[in-house]
């Protein structure tokens, strides 16, 4: 799964999107609750302040100092409650304080004392070190001409320790919520998705030679199904758009031969008339040699055409490509030698195939034609035939001109012709290797080509080995 | 001997007819293939050339009609389409022989003399031409009485020049006879073979017996002015 599909980017947007969403969640939840939660303590711990000074207080003038810190004590019993109470005079002058709690949460002799020049009523955060935060509501009073500051706080060890366990179960699941959303998500888009995998290799499949195949159309009523329907359409008129330049090709082809019978026959009888003069015999001989060129491109066309059409499995028999490509290269020996090439074929074992021999044949002689034209005098042609993996291989290695590179991709197509060759060669018509190719095509096999300009080049054929 | 040419295409009608008349046939010609069934039963011919694509009755009807009606006289087939599959469905309507267009007038000429003729060239016999003598059981082949070797494929090319005396065979032709339809288009093959085979027959002789006529193709005659 790439970085770039669209599995991977709706999963991950999806998992994250989740994630984020959960997050933001949980933190509004966490410091909700927790202000919520330390309010709720506060106030209480305010009410209890503003009760000791309204009740006790308030009336100390009357009652006295001792009076009140006893009366704290037994009617609060912070110690048991967990409670700091703290009552401090105007000057600093201790009334009451609370003793240590049964729980050990603070220290009350350890908290500092208020900050001087605080309003009347005020609540703060204590922390002393090593210690849970302990929450202090303050109210003021006075009496006999004295204020007196009274504090009530309370451990937030409760408080905290709930928040460390939401803080824990968070951040475990949160993880997990991130995993689960994206799995579930991936499971979803896959199974959503399938189908554009089915339709993206069955249209890796569809070339020109099976257009009349066509992609499966998911019965989902989705987009991907009116998707894949469109792409049948437009499968449909390209099928329609090549079966008519097929038609046309072998159509005018087949027209052009009347033509070129009358072209030929008139000069033919003209060139060979007594009274003609050598000059003129000459200039019609000329002519004869374009009508034959002109010929051979429409033989070679309706022979393109007629392999287009799938006509070449009508002659398919079992033959031994060594022995087929060893006769060939005996037969355009001469070929060879006139120029002073060597031309050599390396065949050990007999290698069958199932095909239309004289068409493989048409094959290997187009490629020695090339490979010996092509190859500079006192060159070397050499020609290998072996199977193996299923695979009956031809090879035919020249030590000629080579193609260039930006070449090799068009060498196969009709009427292409490397530009040098076109200056070399003007009788050809860049048809032989579209013959070659079509023909290794009808016969369930390829053909592919290596070159380096000033090496040579490869021409390799590939065919399914008989059985 | 009377040929019946059955062609819509006026121009290749009157080319054939003038050919076969200048090599001495009676030739008639009919434009379709409705005029061609009325000539056929109007006079005996020796032979038919029939194009198959003609407008109204097509020609593989009137071969079909030809061969019920009389199932001696050789019919050669003309036509553009050389599809194998049409190919056996004209053998198997009746026709002797075949030939694609565009075709040379000397292979047309060759395949009717040997329709005619009924049945192929003898294959044995010594042929001579001038000086050159050949032996066509032996394979052997004699100038002026000496020896020449030649291979397999140098002898079926002069073999098949020397066969057809002074006439001017096309290198398609040749490839056609002397190959297969492989080579079709690989004239130069002949080229070289005609090379070879002049050095070995004509170089050691004053009087050269294989011309070359420009664009047509080669021919192996006594006659240098061919």
């Amino acid at each position: 799964m790439t970085v770039r599909s669209i599995r991977f980017r709706l999963t991950a947007w999806y998992a994250g999107l989740f994630t984020v969403v959960a997050v933001a969640l949980g933190a509004l939840l966490f410091v909700h609750i927790k202000s919520y939660l330390e309010g709720t303590l506060l106030e209480t711990q305010a009410r209890r302040a503003r009760q000791i000074c309204d009740t006790l207080v308030a009336n100390l003038g009357r009652t006295g100092e001792a009076y009140v810190a006893r009366e704290v004590a037994a009617l609060y019993d912070p110690e048991k409650s967990d409670r700091f109470i703290r009552i401090t005079a105007h000057d600093g002058r201790l009334v009451y304080l609370s003793g240590p709690p049964f729980s050990q949460a603070f220290d009350p002799a350890a908290v500092p004392a208020a900050p001087a020049g605080a309003p009347a009523a005020f609540t703060r955060r204590e922390r002393v070190a090593g210690e849970p935060a302990l929450l202090i509501a303050a109210a003021r009073a006075g009496a006999g001409g004295t204020s007196y500051l009274v504090e009530v706080g309370t451990s937030a060890a409760p408080v905290e320790s709930m928040f460390r366990h939401l803080l824990l179960l968070l951040g475990l699941g949160l993880p997990l919520v991130a995993v689960l959303a994206a799995s579930g998500g991936y499971l979803l888009i896959r199974r959503t998705l399938r189908p554009v995998d089915q339709i993206a290799s069955k249209a890796e499949q569809i070339t020109q030679h099976n257009l009349s195949e066509r992609l499966p159309v998911p019965k989902t009523g989705d987009e991907l199904e009116s998707l894949s329907v469109a792409l049948n359409r437009m499968i449909t008129r390209l099928d329609d758009a090549f079966l008519n330049s097929k038609r046309f090709v072998a159509d005018a082809s087949h027209e052009l031969r009347t033509p070129l019978t009358v072209l030929r026959g008139e000069l033919e009888s003209l060139v060979q008339e007594p009274g003609i003069s050598a000059a003129h015999r000459e200039r019609v001989g000329a002519l004869l040699e374009e009508v034959e060129r002109l010929s051979m491109i429409v033989e070679r066309l309706f022979a393109l055409s007629r392999l287009d059409a799938g006509e070449a499995q009508s002659e398919w028999v079992r033959f031994d490509l060594a022995e087929l490509a060893a006769t060939t290269a005996g037969q355009m020996a001469l070929l060879a030698e006139d120029r002073r090439i060597a031309v050599t074929c390396e065949a050990a074992t007999p290698v069958p195939v199932d095909g239309d021999r004289s068409r493989l044949k048409q094959v290997v002689v187009n490629l020695l034609d090339n490979a010996i034209k092509y190859t500079p005098e006192g060159g070397a042609v050499r020609m290998r035939v072996f199977g193996g993996q299923g695979l009956a291989v031809l090879e035919v290695i020249d030590t000629g001109v080579g193609i260039p590179s930006e070449d090799l991709p068009r060498i196969f197509q009709r009427f292409f012709r490397v530009s040098q060759s076109r200056a070399q060669y003007p009788e050809g018509a860049g048809l032989g290797l579209a013959i070659v190719e079509s023909i290794c095509n009808a016969n369930r096999g390829e053909v592919e080509v290596e070159s380096a300009v000033g090496k040579g080049s490869c021409f390799r054929v590939k065919l399914p080995l008989a059985a | 001997m009377r040929i019946l040419v059955v062609e819509d295409e006026r121009k290749v009608a009157e080319l054939v007819a003038r050919g076969l008349k200048a090599a001495r046939y009676a030739v008639d010609i009919a434009p379709d293939g409705q005029a061609g069934w009325a000539m056929v039963n109007t006079y005996p011919y020796d032979l038919v050339i029939l194009d198959l694509s003609l407008p109204g009755m097509g020609g593989l009807e009137l071969l079909r009609r030809v061969r019920r009606r009389d199932a001696q006289v050789p019919v050669l087939i003309l036509t553009a389409k050389d599809a194998t599959a049409s190919k056996v469905e004209n053998f198997e309507a009746g026709a002797d022989d075949y030939l694609t267009k565009p075709f040379a007038f000397a292979e047309l000429e060759v395949r009717v003399k040997s329709l005619l003729r009924r049945g192929p060239v003898s294959q044995g016999g010594t042929v001579r031409v001038a000086d050159l003598e050949i032996d066509r059981l032996t394979q052997q082949v004699r100038r002026s009485g000496r020896r020449v070797d030649l291979t397999p494929k140098e002898y079926g090319l002069l073999e098949y020049l020397a066969t057809q005396p002074g006439r001017v065979l096309s290198r398609t032709m040749i490839v056609e006879h002397v190959w297969d339809e492989s080579f079709e288009g690989l004239t130069n093959i002949v080229d070289v073979y005609v090379r070879h085979l002049r050095e070995k027959i004509d170089a050691a002789s004053p009087v050269k017996l294989i011309h070359t006529v420009r664009g047509v193709g080669y021919s192996l005659s006594e006659d240098s002015a061919t």
